[in-house]
């Protein structure tokens, strides 16, 4: 994480797949990342976004969601626990991107 | 057959993040069709009219009435979006996709009608001021989306250089190799480094020299079994002394001295500088990340500026179009 002079959050980078494992656990599942996504078409519950990001093959759904996410960060925000749904949205595109270029 | 290929590629899962991926949202083809239809209309009236009519002027009664859809189409385009955003009642998942998906619907077709309503005229002034904007303002918008494409598949290809197989920081995990090693080559060198004083036993510099460069048990029996031979001055052979024989060993040409190899930098570290390489590569690549962030941060930044300025733009036309339409209606 980068903070600019005035010691505000400034640009977080990505983040490591122990850390993302942990806030996946942390997640108490209300939806408000989702509801808040203007990148989010499909319909896919975050219990299904949480269990394939963390391992596993990827269903369509999820993988077009990550695909069409564009970490804007509207996610952040509203999450009441505090987790950063765009890291792991970033852990997931990073899984799609090693996983060959497929489509 | 092919319900066994389904299961495989269940199995499999979705694989790549293509860059000629793309996105099927609901609803997206009614949206570009009416998008399309609306502005279709409106242009071939316009060529029907410009055709047929000589008051082909924006203070017109055709100009204004486009001037007014135009500018309610994007005061919708300006508002609806940011306003469901920030909103709280009546959301669905995928409903804020659909609203950006109509807000540049409405400012696509807001450009068109501000287009036609300015019938060609593009003096200097403040109404071509205002369309200037529009069309930097949609153009924009237009390429934020493409960057809203490109910056997070550059981003994660980044990411993927700066991260292990595991998932684990790649920085830390070369730190800690270079940390090994230089703990390992430490060792060496503190092996062989000279008797600093004289306050040390006489056979400290056999005592201190480690395990790890003498040549195996070999050399140390050899050593201690000269250590314990019985001096005696009288008896000095010319046959080479066991000492003598080891200082010829592998061991004992690491010894620095002049011509030594180890004079050479990074020679007691094999491997180093390509660790060291591999570390400037994922600091380059988190640079890179950083910067995508702060194209794709900026770049939005830049837009909502770019609307505020138009806005702006668009109430001085406003205001200079009253002055000149409202006494010939009053009077």
């Amino acid at each position: 994480m980068f903070k600019n002079n005035a010691g505000q959050q400034d640009v977080r980078l990505h983040k490591t797949g122990p850390q993302v494992s942990q806030e996946l656990h942390a997640c108490i599942g209300c939806n408000e990342c989702l509801l808040a996504c203007p990148a989010l078409g499909e319909p896919i519950t975050i219990d299904m976004l949480n269990r394939e990001t963390l391992g596993g093959p990827i269903s369509r759904p999820v993988a077009q969601f990550a695909r069409s996410c564009y970490q804007c960060g509207a996610c952040v925000a509203p999450c009441p626990v505090g987790l950063h749904r765009d890291a792991m949205m970033m852990w997931l595109k990073v899984r799609l991107l090693r996983s060959g270029w497929g489509e | 057959m092919e319900s066994r290929k389904e299961r495989a590629l269940e199995q499999k899962g979705e694989v790549g993040y293509s860059w000629l991926y793309r996105a099927t949202a609901m609803n997206s083809g009614v949206r570009v069709l009416t998008t399309l239809l609306v502005i279709a209309l409106a242009a071939g009236f316009f060529a029907w009219y410009s055709r047929f009519s000589t008051d082909t002027a924006p203070d017109s009664l055709v100009g204004l009435i486009y001037a007014t859809i135009g500018t309610l189409l994007l005061l919708l385009a300006a508002t609806m979006f940011s306003l469901r955003r920030r909103s709280h009642r009546r959301r669905e998942v995928g409903g804020l996709r659909a609203s950006l998906g109509w807000h540049m619907c409405f400012a696509l077709m807001g450009l068109a009608f501000l287009g036609m309503h300015s019938f060609g005229e593009f003096n200097p002034r403040t109404g071509t001021y205002a369309l200037y904007g529009m069309v930097a303002l949609v153009i924009s918008g237009l390429v934020g989306r493409m960057l809203d494409r490109l910056m997070p598949r550059l981003i994660a290809a980044e990411a993927h250089q700066a991260l292990t197989a595991l998932g684990d920081d790649r920085i830390e995990t070369i730190s800690q190799q270079l940390q090994a090693m230089v703990a390992h080559n430490t060792q060496n060198v503190r092996g062989f480094a000279a008797p600093s004083s004289a306050a040390r036993p006489a056979n400290s510099s056999l005592a201190t020299l480690p395990q790890a460069n003498m040549q195996g048990g070999r050399d140390q029996a050899a050593r201690d079994q000269a250590l314990r031979m019985p001096w005696d001055l009288a008896y000095i052979s010319l046959e080479s002394t066991p000492q003598e024989l080891s200082r010829d060993s592998g061991s004992f040409r690491l010894v620095p001295d002049r011509k030594s190899d180890l004079l050479r930098p990074g020679a007691l570290m094999p491997g180093t500088q390509e660790h060291m390489g591999e570390l400037e590569e994922v600091r380059r690549a988190m640079q890179r990340e950083l910067l995508y962030r702060y194209v794709t941060r900026y770049w939005r930044k830049f837009h909502i500026l770019l609307a505020l300025v138009t806005v702006g733009l668009l109430v001085w036309h406003i205001e200079f179009a009253l002055q000149l339409i409202l006494p010939t209606l009053f009077h």
